[in-house]
């Protein structure tokens, strides 16, 4: 039997009924990985810790449960001990970090199997994962066309089957929009709820981590396990935490979801839109009312987002000076040398051009008209949503305004064109809410993402909605036809 | 965005920008400079800025000691190094 | 023309925690090279960043014991600027919201009166590693062992009038946070150090002249020669008619000039904003009257009780309890004797003589509190005399031996035995017939005499009461 495109839950019952072993299991994940290497969703390959792994968990089946024996993929920014961890830069492109982020290691003391290092947007930086030093993702549902990013690897590799779930990092729609664009479902959880120790920082007060996978069901499984309290983040949030998976197959009925009048979804490709009605009408179906929502600051979330983000990662990415670690230029003339070569030859354009903004957004004179004005927006779109939320349980929009672009076809003569991409997505971040993404159809047999934003550590509410949805649709079972990868 | 500006924030940065690519970067940060200088028609009089989207404040650790001497890990990641320390050249004060 | 200077201090006190400001490694002092650095404290990706409870209780009780405002809630910002010993490319601070905000110093001028100081503030921040620039051919290198230790920076208002007042200051700052069990003090390890603004301008001009920081500046000493080589130079530039620069300059010991700092990683925009990493810091009204509750004895309140308690003079109840360390060991002495007075004779006396004379605090000699009540016991109950005390004394001070030990080794034990002393009286009465005749006859001083040959024969052992005693009784 395949183990393309299973669920876990379905590696799960394989393993348990003995039809696979954990060991076999591995290796055929690995080899599905080298058969379909021209997709690039990897930067790092665990093969033989994987394999030892695998034969352990084997001869503990006893001690067996949800993970155990489930290969996974780790967004090349969570730090994994004695496993190269680039963030797809040059700059980091031989760091081997002495410890393991909290949520893979949660997920790898669960039993999980970290096979290998997913590819990214360098740091993070960009939405089509074409900014890695590492070469262009494919989308799987088609050639020289990009997975979204950053999460690009991470959702690559689960659209085309190879595992069944990654994780990956959203700060702006990281994890949502490469989601949609693969067709697979994936979680930005509310801030706070996954430690950040050990997911190198991008933009610190907007980062939060996820999985990316088949279902919404796996996602619960997942999140489950990487989230709880860490004191070693003292942004990570202190709060009871329920089985996520108890909360799916609650009925729908009754419940109120928002949609966003300032969204003007009659700009829309009309088959966006139309995608967009045909699931309306399922959850209406399901008993679901919907609601029009005001969020009147909505329209300012992006020049927002693009005034913190920068402004953090300029400061988070100040530790990469070719001094501890990474990356140092060959021979500087003198300290001064070592700084400049040093990083500009490690870090890549976007990158650069992200620091330069965020330096020039805090510099004297400027700070007060652009990252506190930013910030204060910040606070009027967050009290935006807790009005919204008065009156509705989610809201829904599309999760991307397009489907998957051409490589290069966007952002390269004017880079907000591309950072328009994430106007659905960005107001999750600022205001610190959970979003999923799950694929609701094709445009142009390129799949599209629909986006249900929750309250405030209410993920049990989108994982349901998510869910039921699945229950009653097929669009998550699909499969990119894969033939030009070999 | 003159030249000028460019200068200090390169600076500032620690980065330098190719000469070829330098008038495009120039281009891209006056355009998003742009983006975000639409902000100012907002009106955010008496609005407090929000650092975090957590209101919560920071949890405290007691003063116990819990490390152990990991020199040579942190040493062996560095790219020049002796036995004890990190090496860089040598700076003038 | 007449000059006046006006000076403020920025002084970094080391907070005595055991671990870091944001991380749990050690903040141990002489520690081999990288060894007290853990993953946060490298600025390893991925690391974040958790506040030490102790470093904020040790910054409130200082700006309580100063009178000052104490923000129950503060932020960390971060100071953006390279340098190697910098892990992280940013140092956290407090910018907007620091811990402790006014409060007063009051320091004692020459004259013995009193000046207030203001402070402007008092925020927690953490250290930067070390560079060491001269050990290695082409290289500077680095030590992260001190990066991320709490540093709580006191900014004085400019009130300071000239180097002693300075000095005066930091003295007092030195005292202060000593007792408070806030800092060790040790200047030479760095636990205190200043950055001291200067500035001149004419007498009465309202307006500041343009300042100059030197910095880090790291004994008492040094402060007033630095601040005194800066006033002459800056009054030399005005008096040529040129104007002061403003810029960091550092202090060279050897040549005792001050010189402007060659590396600009100084002249930075720091780009502060709020550390994205650490929510803000909040005290709790309970924490705060825990920190009430268990407030150090500050020196005015000692002072006061060691004379009611132990007896003592005004006088010297004032001196012992002017240090943190000596008042310390004469407390945990006295528990273990009768006689405080004598054991503060010592202490004010012979002790503080060698101490000076070797610049060095008492806790840091190799006396002990057990053993200078040893020494003082052994005194009171007449097993040595007061003079062979002292020669114990030395001994204990260079070796750290006991005094028991010593007396044994050496047996200096006292000789107090009539019997003994009556054999060796009357062997010296024996052999000094032409001085007893000259007694008997009314030299009465030739009695020193007598006393001085038994002190001898005995190698100064003898209970000299009871050698005053038998002699006489023998003479006459």
């Amino acid at each position: 039997m395949s183990i393309q495109f299973k669920s876990i839950l379905e590696l799960r019952a394989m393993l348990d009924t003995k039809a696979i072993s954990a060991e076999e299991l591995t290796k055929e994940t690995l080899q599905l990985a080298s058969k379909l290497e021209a997709l690039n969703c990897f930067v790092t390959m665990n093969k033989e810790a994987s394999i030892k792994k695998a034969i352990e968990i084997d001869q503990n089946a006893a001690k067996n449960s949800v993970l155990s024996g489930i290969p996974l993929g780790q967004k090349d920014l969570f730090c994994t001990e004695g496993l190269r961890t680039t963030c797809s830069s040059k700059i980091l492109s031989n760091f081997i970090p002495p410890y393991s982020a909290t949520a893979v290691s949660n997920l790898e003391a669960a039993g999980s199997i970290t096979i290998g290092k997913t590819n990214m947007d360098e740091f993070a930086m960009g939405s089509s994962n074409e900014t890695s030093f590492f070469g262009n993702v494919h989308n799987p549902w088609k050639k020289g066309y990009v997975p979204g990013g950053s999460s690009g690897g991470s959702a690559a590799s689960v659209a085309a089957g190879i595992i069944p779930a990654a994780t990956g990092t959203d700060t702006g729609g990281s994890i949502r929009q490469p989601a949609a664009h693969c067709g697979i479902t994936g979680i930005k959880p509310t801030y706070g709820r996954v430690s950040r120790w050990g997911m190198i920082a991008f933009a610190s007060s907007l980062d939060q981590a996820g999985p990316l996978a088949r279902t919404a069901e796996d996602c619960a499984i997942l999140l489950n396990i990487m989230s709880g309290h860490d004191p070693k983040d003292t942004t990570s949030l202190d709060v009871e935490s329920h089985d996520l998976t108890q909360s799916l197959n609650k009925s729908l009925k009754g419940l109120k979801f928002g949609i966003v009048k300032e969204f003007n979804l009659g700009d829309l490709d009309t088959e966006v839109q139309k995608r967009f009605e045909d699931s309306k009408v399922l959850y209406e179906s399901l008993g679901v009312e919907f609601v029009e929502v005001s969020l009147p600051n909505i329209s300012a979330s992006v020049p927002t987002y693009y005034s913190i983000a920068p402004a953090e990662c300029s400061s988070n990415l100040s530790r990469f000076d070719g001094i501890k670690f990474g990356h140092r230029t060959e021979q500087p003339k003198d300290l001064a040398d070592l700084y400049i070569k040093s990083r500009s030859e490690g870090f890549g354009d976007e990158v650069k051009r992200r620091i330069l903004i965020g330096t020039y957004a805090l510099s004297a004179g400027y700070y007060d008209a652009y990252y506190k004005k930013a910030q204060q927006v910040r606070r009027l779109i967050k009290n935006d949503f807790e009005n919204a939320f008065n009156s509705v349980d989610l809201i829904m929009t599309p999760t991307s305004p397009n489907t998957a672009f051409g490589f290069g076809s966007k952002g390269s003569q004017n880079p907000v064109e591309l950072y328009l991409e994430d106007l659905f997505t960005i107001s999750a971040n600022l205001a610190g809410l959970p979003a999923i993404s799950i694929p609701h159809g094709t445009v142009s047999s390129l799949p599209v993402g629909l986006q249900l934003i929750g309250n405030f550590l209410r993920e049990d509410q989108i994982l349901n909605a998510g869910h039921i949805f699945q229950q009653h649709s097929e669009f998550h079972l699909m499969k990119p036809n894969m033939e030009d990868f070999g | 965005m003159d030249q000028e500006i460019v200068r200090t924030i390169c600076y500032l940065a620690r980065l330098e920008i190719d000469a070829d690519k330098a008038q495009k970067i120039e281009q891209d940060l006056e355009t998003i400079i742009e983006l975000i200088g639409g902000l100012s028609s907002i009106d955010t009089d008496n609005i407090e800025p929000l650092y975090s989207p957590l209101e919560k404040t920071a949890f405290k650790h007691e003063d116990i000691l819990n490390s152990d001497n990991q020199k040579e890990k942190f040493l062996q990641n560095a790219p020049n190094s002796n036995n004890d320390y990190f090496l860089v050249p040598r700076v003038v004060e | 023309m007449t000059w006046e200077t006006v000076i403020g201090l920025e002084a970094h006190v080391q907070l005595s925690t055991k671990t870091k400001l944001f991380s749990r490694a050690s903040t141990t002092f002489g520690q081999s090279p990288n060894t007290n650095v853990n993953l946060i404290d490298c600025g390893l990706p991925g690391v974040l960043p958790s506040v030490n409870k102790e470093a904020f209780y040790k910054a409130i009780r200082f700006g309580m014991a100063v009178g000052s405002q104490i923000n129950q809630t503060s932020v960390f910002d971060r100071k953006n600027y390279f340098y190697p010993d910098l892990p992280k490319g940013y140092q956290i601070t407090q910018m907007d919201l620091p811990i402790v905000l006014g409060g007063t110093i009051d320091i004692e001028l020459e004259d013995g009166t009193n000046k207030t100081i203001n402070i402007t503030r008092a925020h927690l921040e953490e250290d930067a590693g070390k560079s060491i620039h001269d050990e290695f051919e082409g290289y500077s290198a680095i030590d992260l062992n001190r990066a991320g230790t709490p540093l709580l920076e006191i900014v004085s208002e400019p009130e300071l009038s000239n180097a002693k007042e300075a000095v005066a200051y930091m003295k007092a700052l030195h005292q202060l946070v000593t007792f408070l069990d806030v800092s060790d003090g040790n200047m030479s390890q760095g636990s205190l150090r200043c950055d001291a603004n200067v500035s001149i301008r004419k007498i009465g001009d309202p307006i500041l002249g343009t300042r100059t920081e030197i910095k880090n500046i790291n004994s008492f000493r040094f402060i007033e020669k630095a601040i005194n080589f800066e006033i002459k130079r800056q009054i030399k530039q005005l008096e040529k008619g040129e104007s002061v620069t403003q810029e960091t300059r550092l202090y060279d010991s050897i040549k005792d000039e001050t010189r402007p700092m060659r590396s600009k990683e100084f002249a930075n925009d720091y780009r502060y904003f709020p550390e994205p990493d650490l929510l803000p810091v909040v005290i709790s009204d309970k924490e705060m009257q825990d920190i009430r509750d268990n407030f150090p004895e500050l020196p005015k309140d000692k002072e006061l009780r060691f004379a009611s308690e132990f007896g003592l003079t005004s006088y010297d109840s004032k001196i012992l309890a002017s240090s943190k360390a000596m008042a310390d060991f004469f407390e945990s002495s006295a528990q273990e004797l009768k006689n405080y007075s004598l054991l503060a004779n010592w202490l004010i006396g012979e002790i503080s003589a060698f101490l000076n004379k070797d610049n060095v605090e008492i806790h840091e000699s190799k006396l002990t509190p057990l053993n200078l009540a040893m020494l003082i016991n052994r005194i009171d109950d007449q097993t040595i005399s007061g003079k062979i005390a002292k020669s114990i004394f030395e001994e204990m001070y260079s070796s750290g031996k006991t005094p028991d030990e010593i007396i044994d080794d050496q047996g200096l034990q006292q000789i107090s035995d009539d019997g003994e002393i009556e054999k060796i009286i009357n062997s010296v009465i024996k052999g000094n017939p032409t001085q007893v005749e000259g007694y008997k006859n009314g030299k009465d001083k030739l009695f020193g005499f007598f006393v001085g040959q038994v002190m001898k024969e005995t190698q100064g052992k003898a209970n000299p009461q009871v050698v005053n005693e038998l002699l006489k009784k023998k003479l006459s």
